[in-house]
């Protein structure tokens, strides 16, 4: 099997997946097998997916989560956003007998298809909503500082903002448990290296390129990450890790149950992520994250790696009207557009972040992880060091 | 047949939209124009914008954010919020809305209002009246969102405002604001009874139930929702929505 | 390329804005000169029929207008007031309108019963009286409708010419249409997915 006649390419391909030399941190085995794939295996093992063990593991957590929740509102919090993986996990949770409460973290760049998708959901499943809405004017400023840092993680501080209100809802509702629609089976793992961040890295860059204060943004610092692990212990589930799950069953299942819309497109329903995986990334960083859930659909045989190639090497469908209205949503004029865009990029290392302190603390973490109460994804991310300086 | 209008009224503070009950707690919504996009896709029947600080702080009409919101939308647009001439209301025509929405001006100067009618028509204007119950009983108006009590009842302003040419009234509760427990239903019969042009009931809509009881008991020709089409439900999280029309048959 | 009418009424900017967004050519002119070189023209209109028909009667308006109307027989298309233009007078003032389509405009006051209000205002609904190319395609909707903001209505003289009707106290012609000419009461600019499919049918006349 050789990955070079397969792909007509000249970079050396994983030969289970499509991750190409260029990912971070990435080493091949004598059968040219990459060790993300090695490290979804050995989790796969670990928590037994889609197999007896996995499911019996995961029956014990529901029951867990119901013995807690007695007596209160609701025993569980899902995150929504409108997509595919929460849409079902929602689903899910009301057939497993639990009484989920819905949490969105509105940062005002929603799509019509999102916010019709999670009304249509949780009106048919009968699940209220907690939302927080960040001021859209915070939420512009955050997300220019991280554009003129020159760094790919734009879409940081919605994905924090989301996880600290998940939090904050679980504790005013006294819920111990969050479900997180995560698989590594449809979504692989992002590579070390990639796509950092933390509280301390969005103030930093905040600090030095924003304007307005943040007020009504929920940053999660690390004392609060703290507190909501350690103090109020709360959990963090990834049903996807245990049982089985087929994204495009799912999506079929929404689409006739609920007239469910799929937007096109990973994450596609938020217009910021649009940018993100439609201009942003791949212009400037000539990079696509695309590779994640390609990789992850090559390696479970959904599609064959020569296919998942061709579309990854594709440009990115992008809707029309986005750019001008991401540059007249942060008043950024073309040349100013075009003068940052050609900047030369910059990784998360050129600006402090917590990082050292949760690699310090890696005994700690390993022990929260084992117990869920951080995600072992962040464990295996954010506590070792990083040997890929080069980016 | 000619539907009952139903039509979000969105508030406008500095550049976010908010969300208050009573006229006070001021809860974030979100990005103006985004939330407009929403209700573009949705097919709302008409919107309508307030600038809510824009009289009590007497800051100039933000016409920027009116232009962006204009250029999103393909149905009717009406813009209320400090409107001080005639030459304000022909701008915010020129920018592609269709009606003015006049309160705390009109107080000191109904003028204003003859002037506007005149120039572009009765139906180009909305005299909005917000009233609360006085602690005797009585329906008392205030302006400047709530701050300056006026001398007229609800009654006889109304009246007076017809008088001078508006084409619609939109009539607020700001007791049963935010509150989701229906309009005041006795507040407008009562104005209803003595006026012609057509009334916009505003004031706590909480379901659909409540826009079949105003329409049927108080006859009005539209309603105003605010809560309703920016939360999921009461005491629950926002999530911007529009009441389906495939169940609800609100036709007169 | 839709040339749009800038006689000094009308809501131009968002007539420009629907072609936009579906994605049809428009340009806004004013200058008689310019208008001689349309191949179709749009006729917007809000205010009063003498203001509009005084505004049209100077600076050579009105005879470029005939004559692209009747002689070249481009497609026009009038919306609300426009429409009303197209017609030979109205109760509302006492000059004569634009005649091009035999019919009359006339006021809703006495016509209907009180129950009604003046003006006719909001979303109702349009049923097709005649086939016509300008609506095209509206079978696929359920229900047709438009936004309306009118005090006076139009009625044809050869039913023939009547190709949409409204009921409103009275079943008058919301659409009307007289070979190349085309007339809508209602606003197509403010009626989202059905304004956008009436305007679409007109850009391929």
């Amino acid at each position: 099997m050789s990955s070079k006649e397969n792909l007509n390419t000249n970079l050396k391909v994983c030969t289970k997946c499509i991750y190409d030399e260029r990912v971070a941190s990435i080493i091949f085995d004598e059968n040219g097998v990459c060790n993300y794939c090695h490290q979804i295996s050995e989790l796969q093992q670990k928590y037994g997916t889609g197999e007896e063990k996995g499911e019996q593991k995961f029956l014990e957590i529901v029951k867990e989560i119901k013995k807690a929740g007695k007596g209160k509102k609701y025993d569980c919090i899902v995150g929504v956003s409108g997509g595919t993986d929460s849409s079902y996990m929602l689903y899910l949770s009301k057939k497993w007998g639990l009484r989920p409460l819905a949490v969105h973290y509105d940062n005002t760049w929603n799509s019509a298809i999102a916010t019709e998708n999670i009304r249509k959901v949780l009106d048919a499943l009968d699940v209220d909503l907690f939302t927080h809405v960040v001021d859209n004017k915070e939420s512009d400023d955050i997300f220019k500082s991280f554009f003129y840092a020159d760094v790919a993680e734009i879409e940081a501080a919605t994905d924090l903002a989301l996880a600290e209100v998940m939090y904050r809802a679980a504790w005013k509702y006294k819920v111990k448990y969050v479900l997180e629609g995560h698989s590594f089976i449809t979504e692989g793992i992002t590579p070390i290296g990639r796509n950092y961040f933390d509280g301390k890295y969005i103030q930093s860059i905040h600090k030095k390129f924003g304007k307005i204060p943040m007020n009504s943004y929920p940053l999660m610092t690390f004392s609060k990450f703290l507190f909501w692990s350690m103090f109020a212990k709360i959990k963090k589930i990834r049903p996807f890790w245990y049982i089985d799950y087929n994204k495009e069953e799912a999506k079929a299942f929404l689409e006739k149950e609920y007239a469910w819309k799929y937007y096109g497109g990973h994450h596609l329903e938020n217009r910021m992520t649009a940018f993100f995986h439609g201009i942003y990334a791949p212009q400037k960083f000539k990079s696509d994250f695309r590779n994640n859930t390609l990789s992850a659909l090559a390696r479970n045989g959904k599609l064959s790696r020569e296919e998942a190639w061709k579309e990854y090497n594709t440009p990115p469908k992008v809707e029309k009207d986005l750019l001008s209205y991401f540059k007249k949503r942060l008043e950024l004029s073309d040349e100013e557009y075009e003068r940052v865009m050609k900047e030369k990029p910059k990784s998360w290392y050129a600006y402090p972040t917590y990082k050292k302190r949760f690699e310090l603390l890696r005994p700690l973490f390993k022990i929260l992880a084992e117990t869920n109460l951080v995600p072992m994804s962040f464990y295996l991310k954010y506590c070792f060091p990083v040997d890929n300086k080069k980016k | 047949m000619l539907r009952t209008r139903i039509i979000p009224c969105l508030l406008l503070k500095n550049e976010s939209l908010v969300k208050t009950v009573k006229f006070k707690e001021y809860n974030y919504i979100g990005d103006p124009v985004n939330t407009v996009r929403i209700f573009n896709e949705l097919e709302v029947d008409e919107l309508m914008f307030l600038d809510i600080f824009a009289s009590k702080e007497n800051r100039d009409i933000n016409f920027k954010i009116i232009r962006e919101i204009a250029n999103e939308c393909f149905m009717p647009l009406g813009y209320g919020g400090n409107i001080k001439s005639l030459d304000d209301a022909k701008r915010i025509f020129e920018i592609g809305f269709e009606k003015v929405i006049i309160n705390s001006n009109s107080f000191n100067n109904l003028k204003l209002i003859e002037k506007i009618s005149k120039y572009f028509g009765s139906q180009s204007i909305i005299g909005s009246v917000d009233i609360k119950k006085s602690f005797w009983g009585g329906q008392k108006i205030y302006s400047h969102h709530g701050r300056i009590k006026q001398k007229d009842n609800a009654v006889t302003w109304a009246k007076k405002l017809e008088d001078s040419g508006v084409g619609e009234l939109l009539i607020t509760s700001i007791d049963r604001e935010g509150s989701w427990s229906g309009y005041d239903i006795d507040l407008i019969e009562s104005i209803n009874k003595v006026v012609q042009v057509p009334i916009i009931a505003n004031g706590g809509c909480g379901s659909v139930q409540h826009i079949e009881e105003v329409v049927k008991k108080a006859n009005v020709s539209a309603c105003a929702v605010g809560s309703l089409v920016v939360y999921q439900k009461k005491g629950m999280g926002v999530l911007v929505n529009f009441p389906c029309r495939k169940d609800k048959l609100l036709d007169k | 390329m839709i040339t749009i009418v800038d006689y000094g009424m009308g809501n131009l900017g968002s007539v420009k804005n629907m072609f936009k967004f579906i994605g049809v050519k428009s340009t806004i002119e004013s200058d008689p000169d310019k208008i001689k070189s349309a191949s179709k023209i749009l006729l917007p209109g809000v205010g009063s029929f003498d203001t509009a028909m005084e505004k049209i009667n100077k600076n050579n308006l009105k005879e470029v207008l005939d004559e692209k109307a009747l002689k070249e027989r481009v497609p026009v298309l009038g919306i609300c007031l426009g429409m009303q233009l197209l017609t030979k007078s109205s109760d509302e003032g006492s000059l004569d309108g634009l005649g091009w389509i035999p019919a009359k405009t006339i006021s809703f006051k006495d016509r209907v019963s009180k129950k009604y209000r003046v003006p006719h205002m909001g979303w109702n609904v349009v049923n097709k009286s005649n086939e016509s190319l300008l609506t095209q395609g509206f079978d696929e909707f359920d229900e047709t409708r438009f936004y309306f903001v009118h005090s006076y209505f139009v009625q044809v003289e050869d039913e023939k010419n009547s190709i949409l009707k409204t009921d409103y106290g009275i079943n008058f012609d919301s659409a009307i249409q007289k070979d190349n000419i085309y007339g809508a009461q209602f606003h197509p600019e403010k009626s989202h997915k059905f304004g956008m499919k009436l305007f679409k049918n007109f850009a391929k006349i």
